[in-house]
């Protein structure tokens, strides 16, 4: 193409601000590392670094480098000393907790029994809602005392074995000179200050963590000098930054990008998550928005007969969720927690599904035709979800049942979920271990006694909560483990709920990281990386 | 007078705009859900936490009152605190406000010349091949959706030559207490690849309007004249041409920058780009209906500042505007 004269200043201008932008950068290489710096990209959003604000996976998981817990979760979710060397019980009341000696705040504060009341006094009198997200874990100690400065003794207002699990998730903080830190002053940058193996450096809320290694860490010196963490929600974002090599790690590996990421050089660790999702039945109400006969008249709730719960499940193809729509990275379920994990059963395996064996259940409970309802879950929130619900759509109109997938982002879809304007829908749990499942999602909801906080279909089974309570109240260890899982095998013969699938935490990490071990609560931390040897 | 009687009415033009987009955007962010069930852990808290956080918010008023408190509160300067993320949601806003500002701005560096340069050459042959290509092309790269747009340069630009970071900001320089990226060549390098995804559409639209107002100027009698006069090309082009297809060009220009500073959701998500627009959509996701309104604010400023700052442009490029008022 020739140009004409007048045009060459009209284009050498912009090419010079094309070529102005790349060529001072040309011997800039697009990915620059520096030796002992990690970078992970998170889908985790660090909303606050108040770490008593809300206890959730954005904010504990980060977190966790820079304070610490008494009690730490291993990878099988059997308790082991953080902060806290030993425990015992004193009386079915009274706990108490042995402090590790040596241990210092970033700031150079010896870590004491002070700072142990400190923490628990913050999140039950000084937070105000809606921050102190822990609170419900802490409502029940009476009174928490420093007997020596190693020794703390907590007193429970009712018998708590469960206490040193609840210690697991609550972070240590400094105790100031006087009062209490406000969100606001912790949030300002002031640096937080804690006992962890990294320090923090600088964060944008939403954006990035930045932290330095903490050489005085009572557990040896960790292994990077700085760790980096990027905010990056989209998924394939996260799946090009790791490809291109500009982060060591990325959490939340969509299972589809699994192959293309090995292709390119990159390594997978997944681990079930210590979760479940499930399809939840409203099995209160007489009658239920959507579900109504073929012919589009209502009818009278289907889901208090337990054999239409029974016959949906039998028609529910727990395979093809596990495999298809989660590409194998998901693991059909039975119960509450994975196979395997502390308190769930060794009998309850994921049934295949029999569609003669569930009509033959719809026609004795007195529906050979079926019926229509609508079928409603968030889309977007967990892997899989919106996904699952077309699947099991199409399993159940095998039997007669016609349901019509409604998905709704998951703000929406909870304030419709509130306001009772589903019949069924599909859920997503999890919790420290089986027994707070069981209690929140399946236990009678009962204010008092604070069960029943997710059963949101209001079900109700005398027996089961009797059981729970019972096992609730052994101490941690095998005996109090087979008696929940007879409890959710009790329960579960019932079908208060279909249990789908666990899904699989997914982390691709590059050639930097040796290895990367996997945490069923889904938590994204440097400390579990180890570096790659040179 | 005329001049003060203009600008007052401008103003109170914006006033009532203002007053429209928080009644709608409050109206509409209260009835998409409940904010609660995403300030609280919904699957950990109990009924009671639930309660407590919706009375600490406020959000147990009506709504009317809850509009008022808000009102009042804006008229003394403060949209309140994030749900989510606890601080002041205006300073949250400012704080992101440089990473869009930059980018916005370098995307217009690329596609206000480039388009123009185009449109021009195009404009001067008409029917050519290169006017052919152009008008396709510039079809094609307004038709695209900027996701794919986005997410083929990642491919292209990044994951296949590796010659681009894929996403984020890279290295800041810290200059009038804010952190830009364009002050360092680490960060111009993370510039690049998402100024080009809000550029190429932007240069298809500069390109076809520069090149319909050239060729209505080219066929126009003082063209000819200035011709016959014999002056050169080049300088009918620098004097007369350019300066009478500038008036839609620079209005296009002043409406996609705001367009970019409110609306670059889709690139800023994609790149992981921390700016403005990404913290609109973010905040809508999580109901932060503080941050939301304190956005939608802003942006509606931005918008009416801008327009005026054309209609000012228009009055230094077109004589008779200057003339009227």
């Amino acid at each position: 193409m020739k140009l004409g004269r007048p045009f060459r200043p009209c284009l050498l201008s912009a090419f010079l601000v094309s070529v102005s932008l790349g060529a001072s950068l040309i011997s800039t290489p697009a990915v620059a590392q520096e030796p002992g710096d990690l970078r992970i990209a998170t889908s985790y959003k660090l909303m606050t670094l108040d770490p008593h604000y809300a206890n959730l996976n954005e904010n504990t998981s980060l977190l966790s480098h820079i304070y610490e817990r008494l009690v730490y979760q291993d990878e099988g979710l059997e308790l082991k000393p953080g902060l806290a060397i030993s425990w015992r019980a004193l009386s079915p009341t009274q706990w108490e907790f042995k402090l590790r000696d040596g241990v210092r705040f970033h700031g150079g504060a010896v870590f004491d029994a002070e700072d142990v009341v400190y923490s628990i006094e913050r999140i039950r009198d000084f937070l105000k809602p809606p921050s102190g997200g822990f609170r419900s874990s802490v409502s029940g100690i009476k009174a928490v005392s420093a007997t020596d400065p190693l020794t703390v003794v907590i007193e429970t207002s009712g018998a708590a074995p469960t206490l040193p699990l609840t210690f697991s998730s609550i972070f240590m903080m400094n105790k100031p000179a006087e009062g209490f830190e406000t969100t606001e002053a912790l949030n300002s940058g002031a640096a937080p200050v804690g006992t962890g193996p990294y320090k923090f450096e600088s964060w944008s809320s939403g954006e990035s963590l930045r932290l330095v290694r903490n050489d005085g860490y009572w557990g040896g010196k960790p292994a990077w000098l700085t760790v980096g963490f990027r905010v990056i929600e989209n998924p394939a974002a996260r799946v090009a930054a790791l490809s291109t090599g500009e982060v060591d790690v990325a959490d939340a590996i969509p299972a589809r990008d699994v192959d293309g990421l090995k292709q390119r050089g990159a390594w997978i660790a997944s681990v079930g998550a210590a979760r479940i999702n499930f399809v939840q039945f409203d099995v209160d109400r007489d009658t239920l928005p959507g579900v109504t006969d073929k012919s589009g008249e209502p009818i009278a709730n289907p889901f208090k007969d337990p054999q239409v719960r029974r016959a949906l499940a039998l028609a529910t193809d727990r395979g093809i969720l596990a495999d298809k729509i989660l590409a194998g990275y998901g693991t059909a379920a039975s119960q509450v927690f994975p196979t395997g994990l502390p308190g769930t059963s060794a009998k309850l395996l994921p049934e295949a599904p029999d569609y003669e064996a569930a009509k033959a259940l719809l026609a004795r409970a007195g529906y050979p035709d079926g019926f229509n309802l609508v079928l409603a879950g968030p889309a977007g929130r967990y892997p899989g979800d919106a996904e699952s619900l077309q699947a099991i759509a199409q399993s159940w109109a095998r039997i007669g049942v016609n349901a019509q997938p409604s998905t709704a982002p998951f703000s929406v879809f909870n304030t419709k979920r509130a306001a009772g304007d589903y019949a069924v829908w599909y859920g997503g749990t999890s919790g420290e271990a089986v027994d707070i499942i069981l209690r929140a999602l399946l236990a009678s909801p009962n204010k008092e006694r604070g069960t029943g906080a997710l059963n949101f279909g209001k079900y109700q089974n005398v027996a089961f909560d009797e059981m729970l309570a019972k096992a609730e109240s052994i101490a941690v260890g095998p005996e109090r483990d087979a008696a929940l899982a007879s409890a959710t095998e009790l329960v579960m013969a019932d079908q208060p709920i279909i249990p789908l699938y666990h899904f699989h935490h997914i982390v691709g990490y590059g050639p930097r990281i040796g290895s990367y071990v996997m945490h069923p609560r889904g938590w994204t931390t440097a400390m579990q990386t180890i570096a790659a040897t040179e | 007078m005329d001049m003060i009687s203009i600008v007052f009415g401008r103003l109170s033009q914006a006033f009532l705009l203002l007053i429209a987009m928080s009644l709608i955007g409050f109206i509409g962010i209260h009835s998409v859900g409940n904010p609660v069930f995403n300030v609280v852990n919904i699957e950990t808290a109990t009924p009671e936490d639930i309660q407590a956080a919706t009375i600490a918010l406020g959000l147990d008023q009506p709504i009317w009152r809850q509009y008022l408190v808000f009102i009042s509160n804006v008229v003394s300067g403060n949209f309140g605190t994030s749900y989510i993320y606890h601080q002041p949601a205006f300073t949250l806003v400012m704080s992101k406000l440089p990473a869009t500002l930059e980018l916005a701005f370098i995307a217009m560096l690329i596609a206000a010349p480039l388009g123009t340069g185009l449109g021009l050459l195009a404009g001067r042959r008409v029917g050519s091949l290169f006017d052919r290509t152009l008008l396709n092309g510039s079809v094609s790269a307004l038709s695209i959706p900027s996701f794919w747009l986005a997410m083929m340069l990642i491919l292209v630009g990044a994951i296949l030559t590796g010659w681009f970071p894929s996403g984020g900001r890279g290295a800041t320089e810290r200059v009038l207490g804010e952190d830009w990226s364009w002050m360092t060549a680490n960060g111009l390098w993370h510039l690049v690849l998402p100024a080009l995804a809000l550029a190429i559409p932007n240069i298809a639209l500069i390109a076809r309007l520069s090149r319909s107002g050239t060729i209505e100027v080219e066929s126009q009698d003082f063209t000819r004249f200035c011709r016959a006069k014999g002056l050169s090309s080049r300088r009918i082009l620098m004097r007369h041409t350019l300066p009478n297809i500038s008036v839609p060009i620079v209005t296009i220009i002043g409406l996609q920058f705001g367009g970019m500073l409110a609306f670059a959701v889709v690139v800023e998500s994609i790149f992981s780009w921390p700016g403005v627009g990404k913290l609109l959509i973010d905040s809508i996701q999580l109901l932060d209906r503080p941050v939301v309104m304190a956005t939608l604010t802003f942006i509606a400023v931005a918008f009416v500042g801008l327009n005026a700052l054309v209609d000012l442009f228009y009055a230094v490029l077109d004589p008779r505007v200057r003339l009227s008022s």
